[in-house]
């Protein structure tokens, strides 16, 4: 019953669109998907996770049981969900200030998007759009984005220089634990509690 | 951007003063009345932001209140509740967020800090002991004059003197006073590395209202602030932290680990320390400087504070996880520094306490126990954003600089487990090192956060004209 689990913060926000402009934003969203730098900056942002939009056409609501009657929809809604490490803050505040060009061709279609910048206005939106979080599960609560990536380098690493050493002599060891060092040294991240949330 | 009203905003939020003396004190209003009294007699004294084109004064007069202290004053309710929480509560009530934990929590804390509510800081600047002198004669003066106003305490500091002169350095013997932000229409001159980066790679002055209450923003907005505008506009928020430094703990490590860096001599200690900062002791930056201290940067403010980490991600220059480089990542996490202009602060801080006397050695225990270290005094328009941000996110925890939950060696309050990575490379003189057993070279014992008002608003004050609508 919780955004929050560990070190991860999971956001659902759900947002009306009127359905000529859901047309618009399929072409946005296509071209997006087929131009991979301007994902770059998403990517770039290591605190995140996972960051998905999709669109939800107003007669594709799952029905449940074949007892549910077909609802009359005027909008179109378009879900995102995301998972990242950090505060509801920090995240949103580091939206505004680097993917608002992004941001806003992709929300700018739902009803009543104030914009990314100023940030205050986009907060409030946020905050009215928002779905809490029923049940959370995460495997590495612990653990953030970058950790999880930093323990499969130095597994690799480690891998490789135990596989090598068997063979080595002390100094060709000394030399391949160097290198070792270098390949790992700033991956080595402690994973642990995460900061009070504020 | 309009221009500023120097002369409404206090002379501390716009400089550095610069003097080498001063003495905080530390106040307790009886009624409401007696306060408003004090602050009218206290007004015309106020150092404010003019500029001292004709020289320096021989003092400067500054004045701060607690979110206690406007409450005594009997602000309206209205306006009160209209400060940001984090104020409301004080630095006390923050310390799960802060880190301030174990040793630092607030029932370790100096007497002072545990006694009556503290409700102003008033703030003495000098140049020589003899007017700090009469500058507080003057303000006890006053203080006996309005009656019903008690001195709790007071908290003395004083620059460094070494070989015979004023320096900028603290206790651990590193020069401090380099980086502090630049913002728009505050500073005559700007300096390369002090503002926030743009696209080209050049500086910028930061918007003001990172500093000051009633001006935009970086997001293009006006600050968080309490109602109404005037009386928080030309404003802003202080946090005053009386951090201990364990002089002892820091000179017995930096003896066992650098016995086992580098070559183990004395260059390879005087390195293995300028990578816990990320300068070397004389302030060069180790990013520009890695091998050894450059005396002509120091001395070139064009240079001093003129440097990027984003050359430099192996953190082999500088490490990743340095005093400074976590405190002002700069471009460390691309979008050029985007990430890093809204939570900027600007820094006010002095030594306190007795220098250690180079001549007489003392055992690590004696100077441990020295009541001495750094008057932190840090000045932004969000507390939340700005300053207990940087204190959570960069120092006490390193996510942001993918170190996971490793903290700032320095600062960081450490629990049994925690290392500290200096990385390194292929020369002997600069290898990978992994610091073990950290003890806690730094110790909270006070502090709470304050809102320095502007001129017009601590007249408001004293008249008791604080009108929320
Ligand atoms: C005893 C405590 C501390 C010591 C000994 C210390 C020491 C230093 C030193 C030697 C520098 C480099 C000189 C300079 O750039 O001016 C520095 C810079 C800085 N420190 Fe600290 N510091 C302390 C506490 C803090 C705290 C608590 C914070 C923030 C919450 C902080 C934030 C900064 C910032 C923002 C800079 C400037 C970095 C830049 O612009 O490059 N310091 N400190």
């Amino acid at each position: 019953m919780s955004n929050i689990n560990g070190k991860l913060y999971a956001m659902n926000a759900i947002t009306p669109m009127k359905p000529w402009k859901t047309w618009i934003l399929r072409v946005i969203f296509f071209l997006l998907w087929h131009i991979k730098s301007k994902q770059q900056d998403l990517i770039n942002l290591s605190f995140i996770q996972f960051a998905r939009w999709v669109i939800i056409p107003r007669n594709r609501f799952p029905s449940l049981s074949s007892g549910q009657k077909q609802e009359t929809l005027t909008y179109d809604y378009l879900l995102f969900f995301s998972n990242f490490n950090g505060t509801w803050n920090q995240y949103i505040d580091a939206f505004s200030a680097v993917l608002s060009t992004g941001l806003n061709l992709i929300w700018r279609w739902s009803e009543k998007f104030p914009g990314s910048v100023p940030v205050t206005g986009f907060k409030e939106y946020i905050a009215r759009i928002q779905f809490d979080t029923d049940y959370y599960y995460t495997a590495y609560p612990e653990a953030t984005a970058n950790d999880t990536k930093a323990a499969h380098i130095v597994q690799g690493a480690l891998t490789t220089l135990a596989t090598q050493a068997a063979a080595q002599t002390p100094e060709q060891f000394q030399a391949a634990y160097l290198q070792f060092l270098l390949a790992v040294q700033t991956h080595l991240g402690d994973t642990g509690d995460a900061p009070a949330v504020f | 951007m309009s221009k500023l009203n120097a002369t409404d905003v206090q002379g501390f939020v716009l400089r550095g003063y610069n003097m080498p003396h001063a003495r905080f004190c530390f106040l307790h209003f009886q009624n409401a009345a007696a306060g408003r009294h004090l602050v009218a007699q206290l007004l015309g004294s106020i150092t404010t932001g003019q500029l001292w084109d004709n020289g320096k004064p021989q003092s400067t007069l500054n004045i701060a209140f607690t979110f206690k202290g406007l409450t005594a004053l009997e602000l309206p309710l209205a306006t009160l509740i209209s400060f940001p929480d984090e104020f409301q509560q004080g630095m006390k009530d923050r310390a799960s967020i802060l880190g301030d934990i174990g040793k630092n929590s607030p029932e370790h804390w100096d007497a002072l800090w545990r006694g009556a509510d503290i409700h102003a800081w008033v703030a003495i600047h000098a140049l020589t002991p003899e007017t700090l002198e009469a500058q507080f004669a003057q303000l006890n003066a006053i203080i006996s004059a309005t009656g019903n106003i008690h001195l709790l305490g007071s908290q003395d500091a004083a620059a460094l003197v070494i070989d015979g002169k004023l320096s900028t350095k603290e206790h651990f013997g590193y020069t401090d006073g380099f980086g502090n932000p630049d913002y728009l229409g505050v500073c005559r001159n700007t300096q390369p590395g002090q503002g926030k980066l743009l696209p080209d790679g050049t500086w910028a002055p930061l918007a003001t209202g990172e500093l000051l209450l009633g001006y935009a923003d970086e997001a293009g907005e006006l600050p968080v602030a309490p109602v109404p505008h005037i009386l928080a506009a030309n404003g802003t928020f202080m946090v005053y932290r009386k951090l201990h430094e364990n002089v002892g703990t820091f000179r017995a490590f930096l003896d066992e680990w650098g016995a086992r860096y580098g070559a183990g001599d004395a260059a390879a200690k005087e390195k293995l320390a300028s990578k816990f900062i990320g300068r070397w002791q004389d302030g060069t930056p180790i990013e520009l400087s890695p091998d050894a201290p450059d005396p002509s940067i120091v001395a070139d403010p064009n240079r001093n504070t003129d440097f990027k980490f984003g050359n430099d991600l192996s953190g082999s220059r500088c490490p990743v996880g340095a005093h400074v480089r976590r405190v002002h990542p700069r471009d460390a996490f691309g979008f050029n520094g985007k990430l890093v202009d809204r939570r900027r602060i600007t820094r006010r801080g002095m030594p306190y306490g007795p220098q250690v006397d180079p001549t007489t050695p003392q055992d690590p225990a004696t100077l441990d126990s020295t009541d001495r270290g750094v008057v932190f005094m840090a000045l932004n328009a969000s507390l939340s954003r700005q300053f207990e941000f940087v204190q959570q996110q960069w120092i006490s925890y390193g996510n942001d600089a993918h170190l996971g939950n490793e903290k700032d060696l320095l600062l960081g309050t450490h629990l049994p487990g925690e290392k500290f990575s200096i990385q390194g490379d292929t020369n002997p003189a600069n290898p990978p090192l992994f610091c073990a057993n950290l003890p806690n070279f730094v110790e909270l014992r006070g502090g709470d956060y304050f809102f320095l008002p502007s001129i017009t608003a601590l007249a408001m004050i004293a008249m008791e004209l604080v009108d929320p609508r």
